[in-house]
């Protein structure tokens, strides 16, 4: 059965032509096809080349009537027709007046683009464009304008807030990798609930460290890692508290002091500490001994370590406060 | 049985493309579609490709006092050192078309490796049933080989090419050629070719009623060649290639056919059971693609696939 002569190509301006054109359209959403293959449909759908170009992705897709891939740098000409997708475009490369069906080709390419663009910016990383990300964030907007500022963002599924040291604010798409900043982040959250992610990624922030000598610690903290430590975030004057006094105090005088620490409560023994300090076994137990000393209580006891632990994270809320 | 997805663009067009043409085709439809525009007509104009092909029809004596079988001839006029000639069966289910009828890929082909075209006017089913369809082009073929010289191409360059039951044709023709002491064949060009009258596959199962030419067509266009016998005990290799009991010793061959298509499982097994037969064969199988999805569809990515892999192979064959 070959050479039927059902050709796309063929089509007139007549009624069926139509049909035709959002059947293959309609079609081509239903089946899931890419953003490939729905340019194509345009070029061939409306005889001319068809190009879908997002700068901002860096996207370029350019196909010729027959289906041909066919990218060509040349910048687009404001007399073809043309749908605008957000940050993309959708161009007919048409000189000399629209053809009789490409208004509807462009609307239903168009609107097929949209669905696979929706589908996948998911993965991209997002614009943050301030005031909509302050939107999203904002519990007291009124959730339709959340969901056309995420639109608007292409933010679709799960995102979670990112709070910086510095007090900026950024969205994150699930799976996409957190820049290597100090800040805070809030678990991943459908769009409506962001405000709960930006108030969690809030508390993280004041957790994390300056990961100095002086000021030993995680970066990035992600607040759903916190656990009951969140908690500290409501004590009223961290600072104040004696084991963190005691702990400024001995670290004034003892600049090694803050990094042992760090180290002995986050490793799982002294060896590793040891090896996480770069120093030889006998001179951090060395230290050690010296520093139960210093704070007045004895490192080599789990309750030691505990207190110690707590006094660290307490003088990073300390710190972070009065920053 | 669950069926196997199309490919998202063809899928796409078979919406539009069932409109015209259902999926499946029964014995009354056949004058119908004969009489219709289901086959796209291919004037001389469009033969001569603006000058490129001169376009010639000849008579030639059919097979043991069969009546004249008319062969349709495009020589390239721009082409320079050996040609070489591909000899077309067209498809059409044994029951419809001429020998125009998917002309425009051989052409294609010509153009690129200096061939001759000579396409074949068979008589089709019902009312020639087998032997007279094969013997046709097998007589077509035993006259262009002959006639060599004077159509003025390299007897060693002749390879037999068709789609659908012309691939079944072209590949009865090379089983012809080895049993008859015909003339050798450069390599078969079988594009999803119809072989199996047998008609229960897994995948002829699979997609009844889906896509385009599905088990109740296939049904309908072995019946036509084959009437009652179709399916039974005593069928020809040469009406049914799958029915060959010895593949050896045939030209090397190039397969192809979609995934969601009654051919599938026929067309892959005789592809496996050339190279069993320490034969040389290529096969493709395009995933999504149901039959005649590349000349129905022909700018979908698959279609572009399916008939560059046609091309590297007689790149490969024909060692241009």
């Amino acid at each position: 059965m070959k050479d039927l002569a059902v050709r796309l190509a063929a089509l007139d301006a007549d009624a069926s032509a139509a049909v035709q054109v959002i059947a293959y359209s309609d079609g081509l959403v239903e089946a899931g096809a890419g953003l490939q293959s729905i340019v194509r449909g345009a070029a061939v759908l409306s005889g001319c080349p068809a190009r879908l170009d997002d700068t901002a992705r860096r996207v370029h897709i350019r196909m010729r009537p027959d289906g041909v891939a066919a990218p060509d740098p040349a910048p687009v000409s404001p007399d073809w027709p043309h749908l605008d997708l957000g940050t993309a475009g959708l161009w007919l490369e048409r000189d000399g007046g629209p053809g009789p069906v490409d208004a509807m080709v462009l609307e239903r390419a168009a609107s097929a683009a949209r669905t696979v663009l929706d589908r996948t910016r998911g993965r991209a990383p997002v614009a943050d464009d301030p005031a909509m990300v302050e939107l999203l964030i904002d519990s007291s907007a009124a959730p339709e304008s959340r969901l056309r500022a995420a639109r608007l963002l292409g933010l679709s599924g799960t995102a979670s807030v990112l709070v910086t040291y510095a007090g900026e604010v950024a969205l994150l798409t699930s799976g996409t990798e957190p820049p290597l900043i100090r800040g805070g982040l809030g678990p991943a959250v459908p769009v409506l609930d962001l405000p709960s992610s930006w108030q969690a990624a809030r508390v993280a922030v004041r957790f994390s460290a300056a990961g100095t000598d002086d000021d030993p610690g995680d970066l990035l903290v992600r607040h759903d890692e916190l656990g009951s430590l969140a908690v500290l975030v409501a004590v009223p004057d961290p600072g104040s508290v004696p084991d963190v006094r005691v702990l400024e105090q001995a670290a004034a005088s003892t600049p090694w002091l803050p990094t042992t620490l760090h180290a002995v409560t986050t490793s799982s023994s002294l060896r590793a500490a040891a090896a996480l300090l770069r120093l030889h076994h006998s001179t951090l137990q060395d230290r050690v001994t010296q520093a139960s000393h210093l704070l007045g209580w004895n490192l080599r006891e789990p309750h030691g370590l505990l207190r110690a632990r707590l006094a660290l994270t307490l003088r990073h809320l300390h710190r972070s406060t009065a920053a | 049985m669950t069926t196997v997805p199309f490919d998202p663009e063809l899928a796409a067009a078979l919406t539009v493309i069932s409109e015209q043409l259902p999926p499946v085709i029964t014995p009354e439809m056949i004058v119908p579609m004969r009489q219709g525009a289901a086959l796209a007509p291919v004037t001389d104009d469009d033969l001569r490709r603006d000058g490129r092909f001169t376009v010639e029809e000849r008579a030639v004596p059919g097979l043991d006092g069969d009546p004249d079988v008319t062969l349709l001839i495009c020589r390239p006029t721009a082409a320079t050192g050996t040609l070489g000639c591909v000899y077309h069966t067209h498809g059409g289910g044994m029951i419809i078309g001429d020998n125009r009828t998917g002309i425009g890929e051989m052409l294609d082909l010509a153009e690129r490796f200096n061939l001759v075209v000579v396409s074949v006017e068979y008589r089709l089913a019902p009312e020639t049933p087998h032997p007279g369809p094969v013997n046709d082009c097998y007589a077509g073929l035993l006259w262009t080989a002959k006639n060599a010289a004077d159509l003025g191409f390299d007897p060693d360059r002749l390879l037999v090419a068709g789609g659908s039951a012309g691939g079944g044709l072209a590949a009865a023709l090379a089983l012809m050629a080895r049993d008859l002491d015909g003339p050798a064949l450069r390599g078969q060009l079988l594009i999803y070719p119809m072989l199996d009258d047998r008609n229960d596959t897994t995948s002829s199962v699979q997609m009844e009623g889906l896509g385009v030419w599905d088990r109740g067509s296939n049904r309908t266009g072995w019946t036509a060649l084959l009437g009652e016998a179709a399916g039974g005990p005593d069928v020809s290799p040469y009406a049914a290639p799958a029915r060959a009991g010895d593949l050896s010793g045939l030209p090397p061959a190039f397969i192809d056919v979609g995934s969601a298509e009654t051919f599938r499982d026929e067309d892959v097994a005789y592809a496996s059971r050339i190279w069993q037969a320490g034969g040389q064969a290529e096969l493709h199988v395009w995933p999504g693609g149901f039959h005649g999805f590349d000349v129905m569809v022909p700018s979908a990515a698959l279609s572009q696939d399916a008939r560059a892999a046609r091309v590297r192979w007689l790149d490969r064959l024909l060692g241009s």
